[in-house]
């Protein structure tokens, strides 16, 4: 018993010493119920990345009045943060890069169900079955490739071509980013759960090349480093931004699969609303401002990603959404995500 | 004294408190699943190994670098024993970022350890260049009197006079190795911390990484242990007796003078030239915008306030942790000191979501404040800080202490006057290397800040992982350049010795 | 100025008894020597009566006031360490005025003390700019510069040469006068206690097994082992009837009442080398210049020594001398 109370002691010792050692403190006051009438602020996490969606943010507010605090970091962590937070979260809503992050934070019971008439703006493929989250912009799976090393001729027709040994040693993936666990998903989906292991241990024996990040695929087949990789479609238009060009300037070019090919899954970014905000107008505003025609020209005209709602044209070059022929898969299927990961760990291509 | 260093303690171990109850939580079952598997060893040993090499080369090259600018007439000495510090305000990511884009497969076990070697071989030379040049030259000559060659005498004499400082190095290497996650997610060498993060980002899976974490507290414990055991009980490594202590002479290198300053410019060019230059290069190469200096000028003060606050902090802590390991008797002293580096081993991650848990259940009104972050930075770095002000305190001998009472001074009197200021350097230093590490810091820090606080690694982060890296580039250069400061503050304490 | 005076002290480490009962007094004024080999416990005694470590029983009053249970600092005992204790950060000046109130301590007193003790004009001085001998003047100083009831003495010149320890020795004895001190010097160097105190207590295992003036301690020492101590002893086994000791020298003059078997004392340098007398042979010669200590050997086996004076003719080993006692033997109990 000693122990807990000379940490009890230690743990109080510790504040004063730190509250003594910083003066008032500083961040925003706590506040447990925020008033239902809105108090004109509202706080994000977002795993969006602030280059993104900064400028939208900015537009809201001037568009709203409304002050928005936000927190960057990923998508994964801020989901850890949010469950180790619980109900006592500094956050309104939750503005996750892909389905699964949303998902995480839904199975914890943390979300709030959002109004049907948020909801049905946007196809049911792309939101939540029980409405605990909403997609904002969808993103394709494609295949980039080096326009110097391949020919557009000999493009694979599906992705598991990839295993044939011309590409052997080739191929860059991201085992560990979260949209290429929801395109093992839907291969899972699509063919079986031994089709999808297959897969893997294929691209494994025939030597894909792992990467951290979809963004350093796309630099080293741009370079030449590599000849193709597996990617989200936008980050080809994030690096020609990069280097001052279009998609056309670079050496990197997109390649979707068709006929419904897990290759071609579409996930989506999207918004979840913390329970204790469900009835924070400001936060509503914010989520119908993402959803509205102005925040989906955003996301079209600026990140290259498919606006989800009716009515906003995609970015010139890309094949529209409707065009896209993606596989049938629910992003809200967790269990189905455990059971991923499970064979994407036991493929040998993450630690 | 005994009371501050139990409170330190507490801190410490707060991240070990968490991963405890977060481990029953997930019940033994679903532990076993999680640990009992050949992965988890494959892991561990690679980590281990990893750790292992890493911390030998730092060895070799820092107390090298060391022996040659303190001891030795290799010409530049001094301005070599600036560069050798320098590398300690590259963050390892930074470094990573660059030596990938400058290097074609730059990847695997190897690079992972030329990564780290060149980041953190600063470690074990800054408390090695100091404790040569507070070695007493007296027992190097009477062990070459009694006919021991020069090598024998180093080997001998010169390397156990300063393994504290050596041992002490090493440690802070291996469990900075054990918890890096910059240079072996970049060069994707599939170690311990990579699984961590993995279980995260692939998974969601919160608990499965507080699992795994606890391997890495195991791995930390059997670090302290086998450096508690090599060294030797009650051993006493300073002079004995009186009469006054003199210069060492320099050892003539002879023909070796350049070839040696070359192999120095060599590891500068590596641990610095390299990122230096594909910095850049990258800023020439891309396009996209750069801040408003405004931005950055607010996020290089943010960098320099938390990181100077957990300086401050981290260093309140170690005040009475050292005191207390150099002044106090029994096992209790030496354990919280060992205590102190319980989070050390842990990465950024881990640290993050324990204090969130601790911020959310215990100190609400201080969650995501500054304090809290300096708070996290502290638990992290309390071993930087607690293993100079101890080699600080063992300089200022007990006894003056207890004069000063004698004299009619309260004993807090007697600590503002006498030990305080005698400590003082020592304190300096601690608090320029954790405010150094304190601006690299990554992971604690998004997951801690205010909601809304940028600082120079949070922007750098931002802009790296958007792919702008022109526009990261400047904040890696501002990041760079005020770390240099401190690091001025680190190396002028040696040159001080020097002259 | 007053007086120590230490009742019944105990302190015990663990197992080991580190002071047994120790009981003693020094008048105002006066310096005591605590005189004892390593390990008696008179450094634990000199820590004991400066606070900083705690007894387990016992009381210790300084000029009739308690102070057992006080922090050092509120004792007002002040203590001059072996070496190295001045503060190394401070110039002399600030070292000397550290005891010295606020107030006091831009006034005069710490040039007064410094003058006392030979070091007038140094206060500019870092500790580090100062000899072995002159940075002890300065922790005297310092030690005495708050006037002090009682000065503590932690074999201070034991780190010093022995042509300036002497000389400091002499300087440092009339400071501590000069200034009224009351002092205890704890030391295992007989002669530093001898040419120094006003009366030593001899310690050993924790002890005071005796405590006097020197004179007294030297001539009439307790027992064969304090004899020993305080200087060179020849022990000689005796019979003593009528005021006569029977000795292996010869009868010696022995103001004891008669005893069949005991030992006697005597100094070396009541043993003289004489004409006629009991025939010994010389086994070794010390030679220290001003005089020189010989071993010897009697026909009956029996080793003894004798002090000479400087300016005798050299002995060599074998010479056969003739031996004869100066003075009287003490009977030892």
């Amino acid at each position: 018993m000693r122990t807990p109370r000379v940490l009890a002691a230690a743990v109080t010792a510790v504040t004063a010493l730190a509250l003594a050692a910083c003066g008032s403190g500083s961040g925003k006051e706590a506040t447990a119920e925020p008033s239902p009438a809105g108090d004109g602020k509202i706080t994000i996490y977002s795993g969006r990345t602030e280059k993104l969606i900064k400028p939208l943010i900015e537009n809201f507010e001037k568009a709203s009045g409304v002050k928005v605090e936000v927190r960057y970091d990923d998508t994964a962590k801020l989901a850890a943060q949010l469950l180790e937070e619980g109900g006592k979260t500094k956050a309104d809503l939750y503005f996750a890069q892909d389905a699964g992050g949303l998902g995480a934070v839904a199975k914890a019971g943390l979300f709030a169900a959002l109004p049907k008439d948020v909801t049905s703006k946007v196809p049911a493929e792309y939101r939540a079955a029980n409405d605990q989250w909403v997609g904002v912009t969808g993103r394709s799976r494609v295949l980039v490739y080096n326009s110097d090393l391949v020919q557009a001729a000999d493009l694979p027709k599906t992705v598991f071509d990839l295993k044939d040994p011309r590409w052997k040693g080739k191929i860059g993936i991201a085992p560990t980013n979260g949209s290429f666990q929801s395109f093992v998903t839907a291969i899972r989906v699509s063919q079986g759960d031994d089709a999808a292991k297959a897969f893997l241990k294929n691209l494994k024996d025939n030597d894909v090349q792992s990467r951290s990040g979809n963004a350093l695929i796309v630099e080293d087949v741009n370079s030449g480093k590599l000849a193709a990789g597996l990617v989200n479609h936008y980050y080809v238009y994030e690096k020609a931004k990069e280097k001052g060009t279009t998609p056309d300037g670079l050496k990197a070019k997109l390649h979707f699969f068709r006929g419904g090919d897990p290759g071609a899954l579409v996930n989506v970014a999207g918004v979840g609303v913390l329970k204790q905000a469900a009835k924070d107008p400001d936060v509503r505003k914010f989520v119908d401002y993402l959803l509205s025609a102005d925040g989906q020209k955003y996301f079209a005209e600026q990140t290259y990603e498919y606006p989800l709602v009716a009515g906003v044209a995609t970015a010139p070059g890309l094949p529209s959404l409707k065009d896209l022929n993606p596989p049938k898969v629910d992003l809200n299927d967790l269990d189905s995500l455990q059971q991923t990961i499970a064979i994407i760990k036991g493929s040998g291509l993450v630690p | 004294m005994a009371a501050g260093a139990l409170l330190a303690g507490a801190v410490a171990v707060t991240p070990l408190v968490y991963l405890l109850i977060r481990t029953a939580e997930a019940g033994w079952e679903r532990v076993a699943e999680e640990l009992l598997t050949t992965r988890v060893a494959l892991l561990a040993s690679r980590s281990l190994l990893l750790a292992a090499v890493v911390t030998t080369a730092c060895l070799v090259l820092g107390a090298g670098t060391a022996y040659l600018v303190v001891r030795t007439d290799l010409p530049g000495r001094r301005f070599f024993g600036v560069l050798a510090a320098l590398p300690l305000a590259v963050p390892t990511y930074v470094a990573g970022f660059c030596w990938i884009a400058a290097v074609d497969a730059f990847e695997g076990f190897w690079a992972a350890a030329l990564l780290l070697t060149l980041c953190s071989y600063p470690y074990v030379y800054l408390p090695v260049a100091a404790a040569l040049a507070g070695a007493d030259p007296a027992q190097e000559e009477v062990a070459r009197s009694l006919g021991h060659g020069p090598w024998r005498t180093l080997t001998g004499v010169t390397l156990r006079q300063i393994r504290p400082a050596v041992a002490a190095g090493g440690l802070l290497v291996a469990l900075y190795v054990l918890s890096d996650f910059g240079a072996v997610s970049l060069t994707r060498f599939h170690t311990f911390t990579v699984a961590i993060f993995t279980a995260v980002d692939l998974g969601f899976d919160k608990t499965g990484a507080l699992v795994l974490s606890t391997v890495l507290v195991v791995l930390t414990v059997a670090l302290l242990a086998g450096e508690m055991a090599t060294r030797r009980r009650g051993a006493r490594y300073a002079r004995v007796g009186s009469g006054a202590r003199h210069q060492a002479p320099q050892r003539k290198l002879g023909a070796w003078r350049w070839p040696l300053a070359g192999a120095l410019s060599g590891v500068a060019f590596l641990s610095l030239g390299v990122p230096a230059l594909s910095l850049a290069q990258r800023m020439i190469e891309g396009v996209s915008r750069a801040d408003p200096l405004g931005e950055v000028a607010v996020a290089a003060g943010n960098s320099l306030r938390v990181s100077a606050l957990g300086a401050a902090l981290s260093v309140l802590l170690a005040l009475p942790v050292g005191l207390y390991a150099v002044r106090g008797s029994g096992w209790l002293p030496g354990l919280l000191e060992r205590v102190s580096y319980a989070g050390h081993g842990l990465p950024g991650l881990v640290i993050g979501l324990s204090l969130v848990a601790f911020g959310v259940h215990v100190v609400y009104p201080l969650y995501q404040t500054t304090t809290m972050l300096a708070l996290a930075y502290a638990v992290l770095f309390l071993p930087l800080a607690v293993g100079s002000v101890h080699a600080a305190a063992a300089q200022a001998p007990p006894g003056l202490e207890e004069v000063a009472r004698s004299l009619g001074r309260t004993p807090w009197s007697v600590f503002r006057t006498v030990t305080i200021p005698l400590t003082a350097p020592g304190i300096a230093t601690g608090a320029a290397l954790v405010m150094l590490t304190c601006m690299k810091e990554l992971a604690a820090t998004l997951m801690l800040r205010p909601t809304g606080m940028d600082t120079l690694a949070t922007e750098l982060w931002t802009q790296t992982s958007a792919g702008a890296y022109a526009g990261a580039a400047p904040y890696a250069a501002l990041l760079v350049a005020l770390s240099a400061i401190p690091t001025w503050l680190l190396v002028r304490g040696n040159y001080r010795e020097l002259s | 100025m007053s007086s120590l005076e230490v009742r019944e002290l105990r302190k015990a480490f663990g197992q080991v008894t580190a002071l047994d009962t120790v009981t003693l007094g020094v008048p105002e004024g006066e310096l005591a020597a605590v005189l004892g080999p390593s390990g008696c416990g008179k450094t634990t005694l000199l820590r004991c009566l400066a606070g900083f470590t705690t007894v387990d029983s016992g009381r210790i009053l300084v000029g009739g006031r308690d102070v057992t249970a006080l922090p050092p600092e509120k004792r007002r005992i002040a203590v001059v360490p072996q070496e190295g204790a001045l503060f190394p950060h401070l110039d002399v000046a600030a070292n000397v005025a550290y005891g010295l109130p606020r107030a006091d301590r831009r006034g005069g007193r710490a040039a007064e003390v410094l003058e006392l003790v030979g070091l007038a004009g140094y206060g500019r001085r870092m500790p580090h700019e100062l000899s072995g001998g002159q940075q002890q003047r300065v922790a005297v100083a310092r030690a005495l510069a708050p006037r002090p009831p009682l000065v503590l003495l932690d074999e201070p010149f034991s780190a010093l040469d022995a042509g300036l320890r002497a000389e400091l020795r002499r300087d440092i004895r009339a400071a501590l006068r000069a200034d009224g001190a009351t002092a205890v010097l704890v030391t295992h160097d007989q002669g530093e206690a001898m040419s120094m105190a006003d009366r030593i207590a001899v310690m050993r295992g924790g002890r005071i097994v005796q405590s006097g003036p020197p004179a007294d301690v030297y001539g009439t020492p307790a027992d064969a082992w304090v004899a020993g101590f305080v200087g060179e002893a020849v022990l000689l086994p005796a019979e003593v009837r009528a005021g006569q000791a029977l000795t292996a020298l010869g009868k010696v003059p022995c103001p004891a009442p008669d005893t069949a078997a005991a030992t006697v004392l005597i100094r070396p340098e009541q043993v003289e080398l004489a004409g006629e007398g009991v025939a010994a042979t010389v086994e070794r010669e010390d030679f220290f210049g001003h005089d020189a200590l010989l071993l010897l050997r009697l026909d009956d086996g029996t080793a003894l020594s004798a002090r000479v004076l400087g300016g005798m003719p050299r002995r060599v080993p074998g010479e056969r001398v003739a031996l004869r006692v100066r003075g009287e033997a003490r009977l030892l109990g």
